[in-house]
């Protein structure tokens, strides 16, 4: 089990595409590539979810804490996730209400920062 | 990890299907993850099903990974799949002294309380959720979820 991150520009912001299980084991992994990319200035990230298997609490946490990362800049994270076995557990744990959830990465560029 | 058919008491109302224990690393709940989901496809369950099943087991196991490894603990953690005819059954068992209060986040870690926000997951996803505290030190969780959509009784 392992989890892949690719990091790509698109205009201002820096889109991380994961890929794999984000649980206790490998959220480190995603925790430590989020921290990277705003100590190098990237504030406005796209987090695509479309090619990861599962997700759990750990995850959550690591992308909670992204945001509050982010915000400390006044950046955006924004999430690409059209799975509804991942929609499911940001909407039982209210996080669709924190993050801006969009069906393609284009839309997610597009989107206004609120 | 060590696989029987054997292994502890069930919950009552059903019979141990399949019977886990492995050491509180991390690493291996991915493995665990795919043992459940194959016991769960087997028992015939949908789909949406063995993912909140695979969820709900993986917090669970993941609450007791944390709490050995907080306690410097390398007990084994007992995981029990229980199959009966409408329902399959988990039993998560570890020998963690008791959890007491976490420590927050740190600034630095800014995150949410994994432990607190994993059970809370389970809750959200399973029925009678129960977590108990072992006779001689530990803690049991444990829960049922449905094979499936509930299906109306036929009109008779």
């Amino acid at each position: 089990m392992d989890l892949d991150l690719n990091v790509h520009k698109e205009g201002d912001h820096s889109v991380l595409e994961v890929a794999g299980e984000i649980d206790v084991y490998t959220a480190p992994k995603l925790r430590e590539k989020l921290i990277e990319l705003v100590s190098e200035g990237s504030y406005h990230i796209v987090v695509d979810l479309e090619k990861v298997d599962f997700l759990d609490s750990t995850g959550l946490g690591v992308l909670v804490g992204g945001l509050k990362r982010v915000r400390n800049h006044d950046g955006t994270l924004q999430l690409v996730c059209t799975q509804e076995k991942i929609l499911k557990i940001f909407r039982i744990t209210g996080l669709t209400k924190v993050f801006p959830i969009h069906g393609t990465v284009a839309e997610a560029v597009a989107a206004p920062a609120e | 990890m060590d696989a029987d058919a054997s292994g502890p008491p069930a919950p009552a109302g059903g019979a141990a299907t399949v019977s886990l224990a492995f050491p509180p690393e991390p690493r291996l709940l991915g493995t665990v993850r795919l043992v459940v989901s194959i016991v769960a496809r087997k028992a015939g369950m949908d789909e949406e099903a063995v993912e909140d099943l695979k969820v709900a087991v993986s917090e669970a196991c993941a609450v007791a990974v944390g709490d050995l490894n907080r306690a410097g603990r390398p007990d084994l953690i007992e995981l029990d799949v229980i199959e009966t005819a409408d329902r399959v059954g988990v039993e998560v068992r570890d020998r963690a002294p008791p959890a007491g209060n976490p420590d927050p986040p740190s600034a630095a870690d800014a995150e949410l309380n994994d432990r607190e926000l994993g059970l809370a997951l389970v809750g959200a996803l399973v029925d009678d959720l129960r977590i108990a505290a072992l006779e001689g030190g530990g803690n049991r969780i444990s829960f049922w979820l449905r094979r499936g959509p509930e299906v109306p009784p036929p009109l008779t």
